[in-house]
This record gives C-alpha cells, structure tokens and sequence, in this order.
C-alpha cells in the first residue's frame, strides 16, 4: 500500500490561531481567529466555516463577522455537541482547524438598493449579524434597515452591547423580545412574530432575512406572506448536520439540496415545495 | 456492426494464464463464494479461485474506491499540523457485473462534481476494470434491464463476453489496450466471433425485459409525484427496522461520517472516513436535538428519492443499477420491485375519475 | 505530566473482561504508557484508594456491593463501567427472572440466610456511570477507544444503531441467509461485529438500540417462522436487568 500525501483534497485543513475569546452567555462563546499570515478568509455573509479539534472532530460553524472585517475573523458557538463543547475550552493562544468557507451566502448584492428587514431568533442571531455588519459598513448601498431579535431569555441575549448601539442609531428600526422575561428585563415579551404585524414596510422593495430555529420559520414566513413580501424576498438560512462542507456526505440533504453548497441560504421561493425543509 | 478492430478473443484454456500474468504486476480481485448463497469480491491467486457464475457480491466494488473505513488525514496535536492522505496500490478487479460498472460510472459522476473527491480520484487512477457480460439474470431481485444495465455502457478497461471457445473482450481504454496487446494470452477476434456476439445479445433481448409495471423513462415522474404516498408514513415505517443493510449493499449510495481517532499518546492521530447511511436514526440529527428525518419511513422515502428521483433531475442519472443488492438483504424483505410497482399502481388509480353514485 | 492513576475493580462476574485487557498484547504497552495502574487483582497484588479514573467490571447484586461501588464513585473523577454485567447487568440479570429468596436458596441452600442479596443492577443503575464499554467480552478496540477518550475528556457515545451495519461493512453473509437467527438487528453497534466476523451469532451483549422497531422486528420473526419467545428467552440472556431502564424510557415517551 503506497500512503501519498494529497494537496488537492476538500477535506485539507488550515491552522488558524485562536486571537481572542470571549464568555457571551451560559452556553456561547465569541472567538476570534487568524488565518496563516493573517489571510483574509475571503467569506460572504451567511457561510460558514468547518472548525476542526484534533481528535474530537469536526464541526460546521457560519461566521460572525462581516468579510468587511480584515485579517481576522469572528464565531460565536454554543456548546451543544462534543466538539463544540471542546472548542469552549479552548482560549487564546490555542490552534484550531479550519477548512472553507463554505456554502451559499445571503444574496447581499441582489439586495442592494432594497430595505431590509433582519429576524434572528437564538442562535439565528449570530450569521445574521454578519449580514447586518455587512449593510452597515456598506450602508449607502441598502435602504431602511429593520431588525427584530428576539431569544429565549434575557441571559440568552446574544450582542447586548451592539443591540444597544443599534437601537440608538436613527438609520435602523431595532425591536426585541424574549419568549420568557426575568429580571431587569424592560423590553418585550412574547414570541418574535408579534413583532412583525405593526411594521411600516413596503413589501415589495423589501428584503426579510429570517435565521432561527426551525420552529420559527414556519410562523414566521406566514407573517411575512401576510405583509405581502415577495417569497422570493424572504431569505431563510437553513440548520443541517454538515459534515463534508462539499456536498458529499449526505448528511445536510434537505430534498434534493445539499444544505452545504446549495445552501445554508435559501429563498423561501427555493424550497416551498420542499417535502423536507419546513 | 461493431469494430472488429475493438475486440480481442481470449481462448478459455488461456484463462488461468491470463489471470497468472495480471497477478505478477498487481493485485487481482474477483467475485469469490462466501458462505452458503453469498460472493464476495476478494483476492483471487488464481483463475480456479473466481466464481464466474455469480450473483451480486455482498459488497459492490465500491470498496475499492472508497473503502469502508478510510484514513484521509493525519494530525499532530503538539506540531499543530494536519496532513491530507490517501492509500493505494494497482489492482485489477475481475468478473465486474454491468450493474456494477453503470454503478461505478455512477460514483464517478459524483465524487468527480466540483470540489473533486482527490481520495477517491487517486484510488480510482490505480484500478483496472475487467468487466464479464450477464448472460441471462442472476435472480428475481435483479432489475437491470428497466434500469438499461443489462448491456454495457462503457466504464471498463476491458469487457469480457462468453462464448462457446472463449471470451470475446471488448476494449475499453488504453490500459484494455495495453492488457489485450500480451499476443500469449488474446488473440485478435475474428468475424465469426463477431457473429456469435451479436446473436448473443439477440437472445438477451427475449429474456431480460423490464421487470416491473413503469418504464425507465417514467421511474422519475412517479417518484416526483409520490412524496405523499402512504408508502412512506404507513407501510415503510412500519416494515423497516433501520438496519441500514439497504445502502451498505448499494452500489450508488455514498455518504459518509468522518470520525477522529487518536493515538494512545493522545497528540497524534488519523480523521477517518467511514460509510454512514442515511437509514440509521441519527443520520439526520444536530447537535440541538433536532432530527430531520426522524421517522424510518421518511428516511425510507430519502433512499428512494436518492435512486430515481434527485440524481436524475441533478446529474440526469439514475442512481440504482437493478443489481437487486437491497431487496436481497433487506432484513424486513422490503422488495424494490414491489415497492414500485405498488406505487405505480396507487397512483393509477388516484388518477383514475371517481364515478359519482 | 503525570499518568493518570487508574484502578480496576471487579463486583458480579467472570473477570473475563479483566483478562481480555490483561491480554490485548502490543496495544498494552501504548496503554501503560498513558496510565498509572494502581490496581488490578487479576495482574497485580498492590491496591490503592488514591485514583483518578475507576474502569469497573461485574453486576451490583448485594447490599454490600452497593455500598462499596458508592465509595469507588466517591474516589474517581471518572468511571468507566466496562463489559456486559457492569453496562446492562448481563449474564447475571437473569437472577430477575426468579423469586429473589427461591434464587438465595437454590444457591447457598440451608445457609442461604447467612447472604443478603438483590436484584441484579447494572452500575449505572445505582451510581453515575462517565463511560460504558458493552461486550461479553469488550472489544478490545472499542475498550482503548473509550480509554482514550476518557483520558482526554471528551464523551464516548456509544453507536445507537443496529450490529447489522458494522456486519456488512465486514461483509459478512447474514446469518439469516443461512437459516440462524442472531440477535444482530437489534443489539447496539461499537464491537466491528466481532461474533459474526468469527462464524457466530451475536448474542445481544451489548444492550438493545434505543428504538428497535419493534413492529418491523416481529414482522421478519413471523417471516423466517421463529417463534417471539424464543428471541426474548435469547434476549433475556443478557438484557434481563436492563428492563426497568427501558420501562422508564418509555414512560418518558408516552409523557
């Protein structure tokens, strides 16, 4: 048996040095990583990344921080499996493993000129903030920005201090809620839906860029039908098990589509007739 | 008329001499007995060895191009680096069903489709395929004609065909070429054998015919169309018991889980591939819990969907052969056959118009 | 950086998978080298109360034992509970088949008031468990797998699907095919179907999968005309302790 080392293969990883971490809430973790030479990833907002940890394995992670963002880049990870429970050990200094990015990104040109409505449910909330660091950075290109956040908790809130900033720019429309409030809490409680009646918006030069649990989607997307937004405006980004990152596996398939390259990002008009994506 | 000047004629009293030559220059593998009623592909020594007469092999020839547990990468924890691998050597493999190569043809599509498998690529380059021609069907499971892999459609080196005297092989590529060149063992085919060839495959036309109630041409719209049956939620979820014997066996079926393994030093070690399978419960699992395809007759409905549905709206391909692999193993005897032929019918009659009183 | 010290013990069992790790050959050395052992009756007379991780064999089955696996538990930061007695009560469960005073009897005769006892309980079943390595024996593979992991802190999850799937990527011809019934459809993976590979059935060793699709499972019995009971009885051979587990597993569901 003849062992040859390969330079072209999609599973090839990077080392990228862990720069900075930070605790975010009980279960996420911000972390901030270099590239060799502090090569930029070259990502768009929406994709994402495979982190490896030797020995434990391999996880795909979307990106935090916006491509606008130089010689570093941002995840936020919640420890929910073994390895994403391993990278929440890890501090600065560590290495981890990185191979993409990967995947179909939020259609950020195809939005421009249009106003942008942003839902982040939980987790959403972190591809989403790329998306929304993206428009900002470049914020004569999009029209009125709304954006609606809303989690479990208020310990769960994930980018307290940028919610805050946002909310005091005249430029964006930010509204919040959890689903349970506690205490300290001032701000709304209820489901994320709620927040979407009263909108002043014009739907058809409106783009809405839904990232939640799965749960939410469905009852988001009906609020959003009901104001009339164009299915192909509404953008969904899509949680699967990616394992390959390049569409072999089979583990992320969502009908015919391979989550991992035909997604995450998916307009509702895609994969409406999708016996497996709602 | 075929090309006189393609095909080779192999005298059957040259058979154990031709497996002997390709034995000194690479491994040679073919279909062997295992056990009571199965075959295997394995190593052969000699031409006595190999079973010509054979059902499918428990496993296709699919390992060889991508084996079961598979070391892609090497880490070293403490140096911080990661190393891309691959293993593999020549070999030949033997007595190759057309089912199989339309299998293969099929896994090259896709490991091929950008970003390009180099593992599987660099494995394939080292394999030489001899194909042999079925000459009547291999049993009940078997579906091959529908599926248009009774005859060959290419995707060998070379492909042999039984006659009365010997085997008249066709070549398929330079390395058949270079295989059939060896004056000792082929001899160039003559008219006659040319002859027998195509009466040959005159008779096959009488007995392979489609074996279930759809055309080929048809297979795809009735899986576009059967997302809803009561075959998915009903009767497979009742039947099938997950053990995942269906996709192992297949052909086509190529997913995959890639697993860590360290080294008792605990810095260094190997990310393994190793065959997955859509059927097993956590296939489709996440790391919050959520499992999108929880239900057996919806990951079921998936493998369905994966032979006759998404590939050819993808890639224009089929993914099953017609070798029959699942329907023989499955463990609940889950039949393809029956399956489709029970969806065809539940949607003539859907079609049918409901006469009022 | 020092080795962890680690300690075997054994309650209710053969001590063959004492003996199996005893005997893994060259791997032992890679092992000793990652491991302090600071007990292990089967190759060595010193003991210890000072350790890291306790690698456990054998079936709780008697007041004493419980206090003394309580105490094991209180010592370790980390437990592995290893083989068929010590993961799902094994061979020994099948005490709960009978009266626990008729089994006492039957047993130690007239002196039986003299051994207090209990029904069989697998080790989880009374103190938490970190780690499980099923098998009668383990599979020496998995065991150094699971070692591994638990020297590096991370979870071993054992695979929830059916014996089948390792089967057949050892391609091996189903036992089935052959006319035998195996327990492999619905026994938990993890052991590369080492039975099976060797020309035997498997035996259900290693614990049912979570959910053995019971329906479909009774369906391929009435197909190859082999009578339900006989498969519990086979079962029963290694899983009898573990019934109260799946009992609760289901109340949970049904909530």
């Amino acid at each position: 048996m003849n062992r040859q080392v390969l330079i072209d293969s999609p599973y090839e990883v990077k080392a990228g040095m862990i720069f900075q971490t930070r605790k975010m809430t009980e279960f996420e973790k911000y972390f901030q990583i270099v590239l060799p030479g502090s090569e930029d990833l070259g990502h768009e907002p929406g994709q994402f990344v495979m982190i490896s940890i030797p020995g434990v394995g391999e996880v795909p992670i979307s990106v935090s921080s916006s491509p606008t963002q130089k010689g570093f880049f941002e995840l936020v990870v919640r420890s929910a499996g073994m390895v994403t429970a391993a990278l929440h050990r890890l501090e600065a200094g560590d290495t981890v493993g990185i191979r993409g990015p990967y995947g179909k990104g939020f259609p950020y040109r195809a939005m421009q000129g249009s106003d942008l409505l942003f839902i982040g449910g939980g987790c959403g909330n972190i591809p989403l903030r790329s998306l929304i660091h993206y428009a900002l950075d470049c914020r004569s290109r999009y029209g009125k920005i709304h954006i609606l956040v809303g989690c479990k908790s208020p310990e769960m809130m994930l980018f307290v201090d940028e919610l805050s900033t946002w909310s005091e720019r005249p430029d964006i429309n930010l509204d919040q809620t959890v689903d349970q409030g506690g205490p300290g809490w001032k701000g709304k409680v209820g489901l994320i839906t709620k927040l979407i009646p009263p909108l002043a918006i014009e739907p058809e030069k409106t783009f809405a860029v839904v990232v939640g649990p799965p749960i939410m989607y469905k009852f988001v997307i009906q609020e959003l039908l009901k104001k009339n937004i164009p299915s192909g405006q509404i953008i969904l980004s899509m949680e699967r098990h990616m394992k390959c990152g390049v569409g072999k596996c089979g583990h992320c398939q969502i009908g015919p589509h391979y989550c991992c390259q035909d997604g995450p990002v998916f307009t509702y008009e895609e994969i409406r007739y999708n016996h497996e994506a709602i | 008329m075929p090309d006189i000047s393609e095909y080779v004629f192999l005298d059957k009293n040259k058979l154990d001499f031709f497996v002997s030559k390709l034995n000194t220059r690479q491994r040679v593998v073919a279909p062997v007995r295992k056990g009571v009623k199965s075959y295997a592909f394995a190593e052969v020594p000699s031409a006595k060895d190999i079973s010509w007469k054979y059902i499918p092999t428990i496993l296709p020839p699919k390992k060889y191009f991508m084996p079961q547990y598979e070391t892609i990468q090497k880490f070293d924890k403490s140096k911080r680096t990661w190393e891309t691998v691959v293993s593999s050597e020549p070999i030949v493999i033997l007595g190759v069903h057309t089912c199989d190569l339309a299998g293969i043809e099929f896994l090259n599509a896709m490991m091929s489709s950008a970003p390009c498998d180099a593992h599987y690529r660099n494995r394939k380059a080292n394999i030489t395929l001899i194909g042999i021609e079925c000459l009547d069907y291999c049993d009940g499971s078997a579906s091959c004609a529908v599926m248009k892999n009774e005859l060959p459609h290419g995707g060998y080196d070379l492909f042999m065909t039984e006659m009365k005297q010997g085997f008249i092989s066709h070549v398929g590529s330079d390395r058949g070429r270079n295989i059939a060149s060896d004056s000792r063992i082929f001899t160039p085919a003559k008219p006659e054998h040319i002859r027998e060839l195509e009466e040959l495959r005159a008779r096959k036309k009488d007995i392979f015919k489609p074996e279930i109630n759809v055309s080929h041409e048809e297979l795809k719209n009735l899986f576009s169309q059967s997302f809803e049956s009561n075959m998915w939620r009903e009767e497979m979820e009742k039947r099938c018991v997950s053990c995942g014997n269906c996709t192992n066996v297949c052909p086509t079926c190529y997913c995959f889980d890639l697993r860590d393994e360290l080294d008792l030093s605990l810095t260094t070690g190997e990310r393994q591939r190793v065959w997955d399978s859509c059927q097993n419960e956590t296939f489709a699992k996440v790391a919050s819990g959520e499992n999108f395809r929880k239900k057996k007759g919806l990951r079921q409905r998936h493998r369905y969907m994966r032979k006759f549905y998404y590939p050819v709206e993808k890639h224009g391909l089929y993914g099953c052969t017609g070798c029959g692999r699942c329907t023989r193993t499955c463990m609940a005897k889950i039949s393809l056959k029956e399956t489709i032929n029970k969806l065809a019918e539940e949607q003539q009659n859907s079609k049918e118009p409901v006469l009022n009183q | 950086m020092t080795k962890p010290r680690v300690a075997f013990f054994d309650f209710a069992c053969c001590e063959g998978c004492q003996l199996q790790v005893a005997n893994m050959g060259e791997t032992l050395l890679d092992v000793l080298q990652a491991i302090d052992v600071v007990e292990f009756r089967e190759v060595m007379s010193e003991k210890s109360d000072d350790y890291d991780v306790a690698i456990v064999e054998g079936s709780i089955t008697t007041p004493h034992a419980v206090e003394r696996i309580k105490e094991i538990r209180r010592k370790a930061s980390v437990l592995i509970a290893y083989g068929s007695c010590a993961t799902i009560g094994g061979v020994n469960g099948m005490k709960n088949n009978f009266n626990l005073d008729d089994i006492r009897g039957s047993v130690y005769g007239e002196q039986a008031r003299y051994f207090e006892t209990i029904p069989t309980r697998a080790i989880h079943q009374v103190v938490l468990v970190d780690y499980f390595v099923n098998g009668c024996p383990v599979y020496i593979p998995e065991f150094v797998k699971v070692l591994k992991s638990a020297l590096s802190g991370i979870p071993y999850r054992v695979p929830d699907h059916a014996v089948c799937v390792e089967c057949k990527l050892n391609e091996n011809e189903c036992m089935y095919d052959k006319g035998i019934t195996c327990l492999g459809p619905v026994t938990k993976a993890g052991c590369n179907s080492w039975c099976v590979n060797n020309g035997n059935i498997c035996y259900g060793c290693r614990g049912m999968v979570t959910n053995p699709a019971v329906d479909g499972q009774k369906d391929i019995l009435e197909k190859h005309k082999i009578p339900l009971a006989w498969v519990e009885n086979k079962m029963n051979m290694y899983n009898k302790a573990c019934e109260p587990d799946r009992e609760a597993r289901l109340n949970v569901e049904k909530r």
